[in-house]
């Protein structure tokens, strides 16, 4: 690939967005009826630059990035543990036809219900805590990497476990160094795909439930009818999100990037 | 490894039992083996089947698909257990599992694809009882043999088929095992590399004189590389000839002797 062509989504991208920033900015100028539901960035920014980029009110305001930290705090402890947890479970029932056969039918029948769902139940079991949030998150993740763990292991080719005894690798042996690896990308890979629902996950929760973090941001703009607040909220989120899978996707190609 | 306590040499059939000056280092001892096929039915390669392995040659086996080629290269290494009757026998013992003494090479899927080549080939070395020195001497000693010192650092795919099978044989080789099993190690490489291979392969053996036992579909492969020539009748598997093509006269592609012989055995395998 020439340094043109790698260049140029990367060009494109952003001149798609600056021409969708530009005619935002250009309708609120113009007086247009959107720029008062959606309030260009020059202007929302502003409003919270103008408060030290503090949200709350008066002395429980507090800066943004708590916010942030808060968020990415819940969401990278759900899907690290569930992450860790899948591949754990994973193994295990790779171990035993049996197993496998028992517990499969349940992660199959949990697997599809949304982490939203749990919200409820969450709150329910841990109260208003980040235990509820790392709880959603775990939820909405760990079923479905374990599926996706499962069959990894079964696309392993048998040829790398025999050449591994053949050396003599022991069975932990070759856990660790033949199976884990060799799952690894593909597991990595929905882990990304995931990232998406236990991001929104997370969000709608801070947003019902939890105090802090960039949900809660949206929550009180809405409770003080506070647009440019509703905004920077929504912008935040995106560019986090964004950023996030910029860093998943580089793992993805650039540490565990081999394939099996 | 497993291994059972060491046979009564009685119970050996004749023609193992008499031997040859130079006692086999594997052989398979009225070895049986079967295992389930379609709709009920018992699919029974190796019967009862005897063959001595010799120490320090290159044997090839040939024989037409489902003769049981593979299926008595995987119990010769340790891989297939539990036969009803026989058994393989490395060294005398009979042979319980898998060995590090005896390492196998596969057509495909040798290569770990998350190492390089230096981390491939030492993927066994930490299971030796060297020092770290001796170790990384074994290394790059096996390496330069097979020319990947320049790709070292390269992973499997960065590397050509005949590298990645290059790298495969170095690491089979780096542990220092008695016997090397070759599973078709060339079928999926054109007609001048798997020469050029099977040239170096016979290079390693000069230099190493590891015991070596090679499936191929290959005659002219199996000819000029093998010291000896095993040709396996359809199942159950049966010698049907076997031929010691040690001669320097075989090994010359267009000299009589070994086109005789290759005619020889592929009307026999047809």
């Amino acid at each position: 690939m020439t340094n043109a062509s790698k260049a140029a989504p990367i060009v494109l991208g952003t001149l798609s967005l600056l021409t969708v920033l530009g005619l935002w900015e250009w309708s609120a100028a113009a007086g247009l009826a959107v720029s008062t539901v959606l309030p260009p960035p020059s202007q929302f920014m502003a409003v919270v630059a103008e408060s030290g980029f503090r949200i709350g009110m008066g002395s429980q305001a507090s800066p943004i990035s708590q916010s942030l930290v808060s968020t990415f705090l819940r969401v990278f402890t759900g899907m690290g543990i569930a992450f860790a947890a899948a591949i754990l479970t994973g193994a295990l029932l790779s171990l035993s036809r049996v197993a496998t056969w028992c517990i499969s039918p349940l992660l199959y029948l949990l697997a599809p219900i949304a982490p939203i769902a749990w919200i409820p139940t969450a709150i329910v079991v841990f109260g208003i805590s980040n235990t509820a949030a790392i709880f959603i998150v775990f939820m909405g993740v760990y079923f479905v990497l374990t599926i996706a763990t499962l069959s990894e292991i079964r696309r392993i080719p048998p040829e790398f476990h025999t050449v591994a005894a053949n050396l003599g690798a022991s069975p932990f042996e070759r856990f660790y160094r033949v199976t884990l690896p060799a799952i690894l990308p593909g597991v990595f890979v929905l882990l990304r795909s995931n990232f998406t629902a236990a991001w929104m996950a997370v969000l709608v929760a801070e947003m019902v439930g939890l105090r802090d973090g960039l949900g809660a941001i949206i929550m009180m703009g809405r409770n003080l009818f506070n647009n440019d607040l509703i905004l920077f909220g929504m912008v935040i989120i995106g560019v986090s999100g964004f950023v996030v899978d910029r860093v998943l996707n580089f793992i993805s190609n650039r540490i565990v990037w081999w394939r099996v | 490894m497993t291994i059972s306590p060491p046979m009564d040499v009685d119970s050996l059939p004749p023609d193992i039992a008499a031997g040859s000056c130079v006692r086999p280092i594997l052989e398979a001892s009225r070895l049986s083996i079967s295992y389930p096929g379609q709709r009920g039915t018992v699919v029974a390669p190796l019967q009862d089947f005897s063959l001595a392995i010799q120490t320090g040659k290159i044997t090839c086996i040939l024989g037409a698909s489902g003769s049981g080629k593979t299926t008595l290269l995987r119990a010769l290494g340790g891989f297939i257990t539990g036969a009803p009757t026989g058994g393989v026998l490395f060294k005398g013992r009979y042979l319980q599992a898998p060995t590090p003494e005896i390492v196998m090479i596969f057509q495909e899927n040798n290569l770990f694809p998350w190492l390089n080549v230096r981390d491939n080939v030492g993927f066994g070395l930490r299971y030796r009882p060297w020092t770290g020195e001796q170790k990384e001497s074994r290394l790059s000693s096996i390496i330069e043999t097979v020319g990947l010192a320049d790709a070292i650092d390269r992973y499997p795919h960065q590397l050509s088929g005949g590298m990645r099978q290059r790298a495969a044989i170095a690491r089979a080789l780096v542990t220092e095992p008695r016997v090397l099993l070759l599973d078709e190690p060339f079928s999926a490489l054109d007609v001048t590399l798997r020469r050029r291979m099977s040239e170096m392969t016979n290079m390693i053996w000069s230099a190493l004189g590891t015991t070596m036992v090679m499936v191929t579909h290959n005659v002219e492969e199996a000819i000029t590389m093998g010291h000896r020539v095993v040709i396996l009748g359809y199942q159950p598997a049966r010698i049907i000839l076997d031929e010691d093509t040690s001669d320097p006269e075989f090994k010359d592609r267009y000299g009589t002797t070994f086109l005789a012989l290759q005619r020889r055995i592929e009307n026999l395998i047809e």
